[in-house]
């Protein structure tokens, strides 16, 4: 019994800090989804796609450059590429977003295919520079990289409920996820808060890509396969709710951890499909529906 | 996700004399797909084949878009069911496919009922997303059972249908014949009271509660008949294809099954389904040599025919009112 809680709060802790990864990942699709219906099944394979660009421009197997400049150029790439695909999905998106949805399906088979092109299907390995240490608190084991994770999720977030709480351009991509008609009618641009919320959506999935990568090896399909928890996480959280994908990131991650601890790390998919509709049944709209659903 | 995609507006039946026509090209169709094998070559028939239970596949998919509105990412679960219904009643019990055949088609039933019920209440995204996960749960479940599945070698299907005609030949005609009859059902379908029921129930809800058509009871059976075509697509792709392994029924297969769905416009035609089958089966074989060009090149398509979709009608009614005015 006490073996249990021993292994526990260290799970509890790991499962914490991947699950703000998720939540990084899952706001991204929260941010599209928001303000223009679409479910980007792109999401992970372009930032992985980002990821494969960091090493590329950091490795010398593109260019040789500081990790810094080759993580700034990655993000404008990236934007680039968002922008790009907006502009290409743009049309479907006032006539049927379960179209655009699938063209986003479109754009992830590119994307990959491009990764595979340009880097192949190697493995690489891509490091962050942080200081590498460890400590014991109060029985958990903590390295320099969760501290990282912590920070840097906690800060994207920060920003963003701050941009999204009190901004002007927050205020229009909240105006529009309400009620697209009337924003519209008041005045204000639906495409460009479409195109602030994909910008956006794939800075936060490089930033999720960047922090999940050194925990395993960069792979074709590595960050695309971590988007899918970020999948589960927007769902429990309810699809249209930012607070919700935060909780529900955590939540997968933590679940997640323990359930490849405890049971078995084989049936991790069966179990996310389990947990997805469980969740759904009970939370049509996800768990944060009525507590906190509508105030982002 | 309240809307359905454009094309899929024009549910109405054909004049009788249109619908003629297309059963006479039809026929047309099959009767040359009947003599294809003793024209070609013994790599071609066996490819047609698969493209055969491809268009099986995309068939289902397109069943379920068109009857329910919904889009899945996850019909190589119901794939992978037939499959391994045919495969495994091979290996163990020496049993043909006309034994495991029926099998497969009552277990992809009961499996597609058996995710819609607890997925009852979902729609649009929130659907599309657990269907996401049934399909990367699929791998998994087949490599953890492996005493029954053979795990990741898979398993090999040899035991003839009919005994005393060649193999090749068997590969090919039973799948052919189990597409044409999948797409007559669908046809006779659309002409049911059941089908209507269905559509009406799609497109007009209110309607459908007001002549006593429960929501979650055509949810179930859409979901349930797309789950048995599926399960006929697996157990072809066994069949036609000789071995059954989880590599054929990975997350890439789900979406390569919707790809050719929308490739098809959701037609529930032979000609439709064939087309998205072939599109599915012989890209890879002519992209063979550069691996990774095939998810660009499935990429590009499935954007190419939605934007096709979106533009086409458009120019369409530009041309048309051009002609007008002259």
């Amino acid at each position: 019994m006490s073996d249990i809680f021993r292994d526990l709060f260290p799970l509890l802790w790991s499962g914490m800090i991947t699950g703000c990864l998720y939540a990084l990942g899952a706001l991204g699709l929260v941010m599209i989804f928001k303000s223009s219906r679409v479910v980007n099944f792109s999401h992970g394979n372009v930032a992985g796609f980002a990821a494969f660009l960091i090493y590329g421009f950091s490795s010398g197997a593109l260019m040789q450059l500081s990790w810094g400049a080759a993580v700034l150029l990655a993000i404008l790439a990236v934007i680039a590429i968002a922008c790009l695909t907006y502009a290409v999905i743009a049309p479907l998106v006032f006539e049927s977003d379960l179209t655009a949805t699938i063209a986003t399906l479109g754009i992830g088979l590119i994307a990959q295919g491009a990764t595979l092109l340009i880097f192949g299907a190697d493995i690489v390995s891509l490091d962050l520079p942080v200081p590498r240490f460890g400590m014991s608190v109060l029985g958990l084991f903590i390295t320099g990289y969760d501290l990282t994770v912590l920070a840097v999720a906690v800060i994207t977030i920060a920003i963003l409920f701050f941009v999204v709480d009190f901004t002007k351009l927050g205020v229009a991509f909240r105006a529009i996820s309400v009620n697209p008609f009337a924003a519209e009618v008041c005045g204000l641009n639906l495409r460009s808060v479409h195109l602030f919320s994909w910008i956006v959506a794939a800075v936060l999935g490089v930033v999720g890509a960047l922090l999940i990568v050194p925990t395993t090896f960069l792979s074709v399909t590595t960050v695309a396969s971590f988007m899918l928890q970020a999948f589960a996480a927007a769902v429990i959280g309810g699809f249209a709710s930012l607070p919700g994908a935060l909780v529900g990131g955590i939540l997968i991650g933590v679940l997640m951890n323990l359930f490849t601890f405890y049971v078995s790390p084989e049936f991790s998919s069966t179990f996310l499909l389990g947990v997805i509709l469980l969740a759904l049944n009970i939370f049509p709209n996800g768990i944060l529906a009525r507590v906190g659903g509508s105030r982002v | 996700m309240s809307d359905h995609p454009a094309s899929l507006q024009n549910e109405r039946i054909l004049p009788a004399r249109l619908a003629l026509r297309s059963d006479m090209l039809n026929l047309a169709l099959i009767a040359v797909l009947l003599v294809l094998p003793f024209l070609l070559g013994g790599s071609w028939v066996f490819s047609l084949g698969l493209c055969f239970a491809n268009a099986i596949g995309v068939l289902s998919v397109s069943v379920l878009v068109r009857y329910g509105g919904e889009v899945s990412i996850g019909h190589t679960f119901f794939a992978a069911v037939g499959a391994y219904s045919v495969a495994v009643l091979d290996t163990r019990y020496g049993l043909s496919v006309l034994f495991s055949l029926p099998l497969a088609l009552a277990l992809g039933v009961v499996s597609g009922i058996a995710f819609a019920w607890p997925s009852r209440k979902l729609s649009g995204i929130y659907l599309a997303v657990s269907t996401m996960a049934l399909a990367l749960a699929v791998p998994e479940l087949i490599n953890n059972m492996d005493g029954l599945t053979g795990g990741y070698e898979g398993l090999y299907v040899a035991t003839p249908a009919v005994p005393g005609i060649p193999m090749g030949l068997q590969r090919y005609y039973v799948a052919l014949l189990v597409l044409a009859a999948a797409v007559y059902g669908v046809s006779r379908l659309r002409n049911s009271r059941q089908g209507l029921v269905l559509l009406l129930s799609k497109t007009h809800p209110a309607a459908a509660d007001a002549f006593g058509t429960r929501q979650v009871w055509a949810r179930v059976a859409v979901m349930g008949i797309s789950g048995g075509i599926a399960a006929l697509c697996g157990a072809m792709l066994g069949f036609a294809g000789s071995t059954v392994s989880p590599s054929g029924f990975t997350f890439w297969s789900a979406i390569f099954l919707l790809v050719g769905s929308v490739v098809s416009f959701y037609g529930l035609t032979l000609w439709r389904a064939l087309l998205g089958g072939a599109f599915l089966t012989l890209v890879p074989q002519l992209l063979s040599s550069s691996g990774a060009w095939i998810p660009v090149f499935y990429g590009v398509a499935l954007l190419a025919m939605i934007l096709a979709g979106h533009y086409l009608p458009r120019l369409r009614a530009i041309a048309a009112k051009r002609k007008g005015d002259e």
